[in-house]
């Protein structure tokens, strides 16, 4: 059997050296600017780091993808297109792209360059990942984390683009690229800044044995004493509704989905994604070394093994998240 | 499609067993302790020997260390009497003040990292995902947030620093033999445990209140109180 394609996040050249050590097939990160979602203090790639990455990378048969997967801003568009040029000439094995007017240009300017739609387009059926394809060549969609399984399966079914599910991290529930909430708490947005409650807009607050967490201004979580934190996002905030606070969207909980490895290679799918681009290199090697042995033995046809990664979560608790998801 | 995993290289001299791991921890945060006690001027000194140690075997951190916004980051260890300001900028300098001393508490600061002194020591060394330490409440921060993450994803960029062997390279006798005490650390720590159990329990009992009094001398912390629970 066709092992699944073990893909990799890194926000530093550590981290890539940590997946790549620990058994990624492929890394994906973003250079040092807005033209990626993870556009935070201190993390990511300047040219010369990724020159460094594919180097590294390469000589273990290891793949580099690039993230661009913000939307450019009217009447700014440099920044994107030298991203995309820049991934061209560094001779990256993918761009990870979500503006069709970026995908266009790519396309048109690199004909090489393999093209795969990140999760920030949020296409989630049979007609969008066509019109990906036809348009743009795209070979690989990142899809959305608010399919179930089953969807997934019937997707599959009906388009021959290679799909990539996120099983690891962080999780997103709403429809990526197109989330306004931090947007609107902060004035700064993830889908053109690349900034998801951006760090300069988030406090924590010690009440007593509590901890708050504010963003731009407004408390959008309390953790009691001893209860696990989480990050400081909207879609995860706890407010109160109907006099009693409440998680109304998400609680904080991590994906994991390594239990699903049967279900998802039945379903068709290409290759897993690991989140975490703005997670410590202990984290990247711990996940990735994690996920190397339950897919060896997965695809050896041994009992996939029961590995404790949750000191790694977020929130304290793991879920499976929109693909088992009975309410749906 | 790749091979299958290979285990990471660990460096020869590096420390792998978790019992001499935390029996390091605490002699540096003992070490830790006394800087004070030399007196602002020599630990002023010796942490600027120390820094200028970490650039040159980290350059790429340091340079973007430098190359930040001038702003002061307070790491604060809960179970130590020592604080460390941390400025990040072109003046870029770390000193050690006792805790609450007057200009270095989290007043003077920008921002403020605290939890126990084996965990901050993990996580500036790139052992630990703080993310995971703040999910599960062993590390607190206050203030600027962007100026911790950026200090953070700075320093977790390089690749393993090894503090206590940086630290041991200024003290020339320390720095040669920190190798063979590392790879002795686990069968000596083995023999020392043993022998302890053989101990008859008042016996045992006396030795453990002497070795905790010797403890809080050097780390001039209170015996029995609090240490390693998270602020």
């Amino acid at each position: 059997m066709d092992n699944f394609e073990l893909i990799c996040p890194a926000g530093t050249p550590a981290a890539l050296r940590a997946a790549v050590d620990a058994g990624a097939d492929a890394v994906y990160l973003g250079f040092r600017d807005e033209t990626n979602a993870r556009n935070f203090p201190g993390l990511n790639f300047t040219r010369q780091d990724v020159a460094d990455a594919v180097d590294y990378a390469h000589a273990r048969k290891v793949e580099v993808y690039v993230a661009i997967n913000t939307y450019p801003q009217a009447g700014n568009l440099g920044p994107w297109q030298k991203a995309v040029d820049d991934a061209a000439r560094l001779k990256v094995d993918a761009v990870i792209l979500a503006d069709p007017g970026l995908l266009a240009y790519a396309a048109k300017r690199h004909p090489d360059l393999r093209l795969h739609l990140s999760v920030q387009a949020s296409a989630a059926n049979v007609e969008a990942i066509r019109l990906y394809r036809d348009a743009f060549g795209v070979r690989r969609v990142v899809l959305p984390r608010v399919l179930t399984v089953p969807e997934i399966a019937k997707l599959n079914a009906e388009v021959d683009v290679e799909t990539e599910v996120f099983v690891f991290g962080g999780l997103c529930p709403m429809a990526e690229g197109r989330c306004s909430l931090s947007s609107y708490a902060t004035g700064l947005s993830p889908n053109k800044q690349g900034v998801c409650s951006p760090a300069t807009h988030v406090r924590y607050e010690q009440r007593g044995g509590a901890l708050a967490s504010t963003l731009g201004g407004f408390t959008i979580n309390v953790f009691g004493e001893g209860e696990q934190a989480g990050y400081p996002t909207l879609c995860k905030g706890r407010f109160v509704a109907g006099g009693a606070p409440a998680y109304l969207f998400e609680e904080p909980t991590s994906l994991n989905a390594m239990d699903l490895l049967p279900e998802l290679k039945a379903a068709g799918v290409h290759a897993l994604k690991i989140e975490g681009r703005q997670r410590g290199k202990a984290y990247i090697g711990a996940v990735v070394r994690a996920y190397r042995e339950a897919l060896d033995s997965f695809a050896a046809g041994r009992p996939v093994p029961h590995i404790d990664l949750q000191a790694m979560v977020e929130g304290g608790t793991q879920t499976t998240g929109a693909y088992t998801r009975a309410w749906r | 499609m790749r091979e299958p995993m290979r285990e990471p290289a660990v460096a020869p001299t590096a420390i792998d067993d978790d019992r001499a791991r935390r029996f390091e921890a605490s002699l540096s945060r003992a070490g830790l302790g006394l800087v004070p006690r030399l007196g602002e001027r020599v630990s002023d000194a010796l942490l600027a020997r120390l820094l200028r140690v970490l650039a040159e075997r980290h350059p790429r951190a340091f340079e973007a260390l430098r190359e930040m916004q001038d702003a002061c980051v307070l790491i604060e260890p809960v179970d130590a009497p020592v604080a460390l300001m941390m400025r990040v900028g072109p003046e870029l300098s770390l000193h050690a003040r006792p805790r609450g001393a007057v200009g270095t508490g989290a007043a003077a600061a920008d921002a403020v990292i605290r939890g126990p002194y084996a965990r901050l020591l993990d996580l500036l060394e790139g052992r630990i995902d703080g993310d995971a330490l703040f999910f599960r409440r062993e590390l607190t921060i206050s203030g600027d947030t962007a100026l911790i993450l950026a200090l953070r994803n700075t320093l977790d960029g390089e690749d393993e620093m090894d503090l206590m062997a940086d630290a041991a390279s200024i003290a020339g006798p320390l720095a040669r033999a920190l190798p063979v005490l590392r790879r002795n650390a686990g069968p000596v720590l083995d023999r020392v445990e043993a022998a302890r159990r053989l101990l008859p329990p008042p016996l045992r009992r006396g030795i453990e209140r002497i070795g905790a009094r010797i403890e809080a001398r050097l780390t001039g912390t209170v015996p029995g109180t609090n240490p390693g629970a998270g602020a």
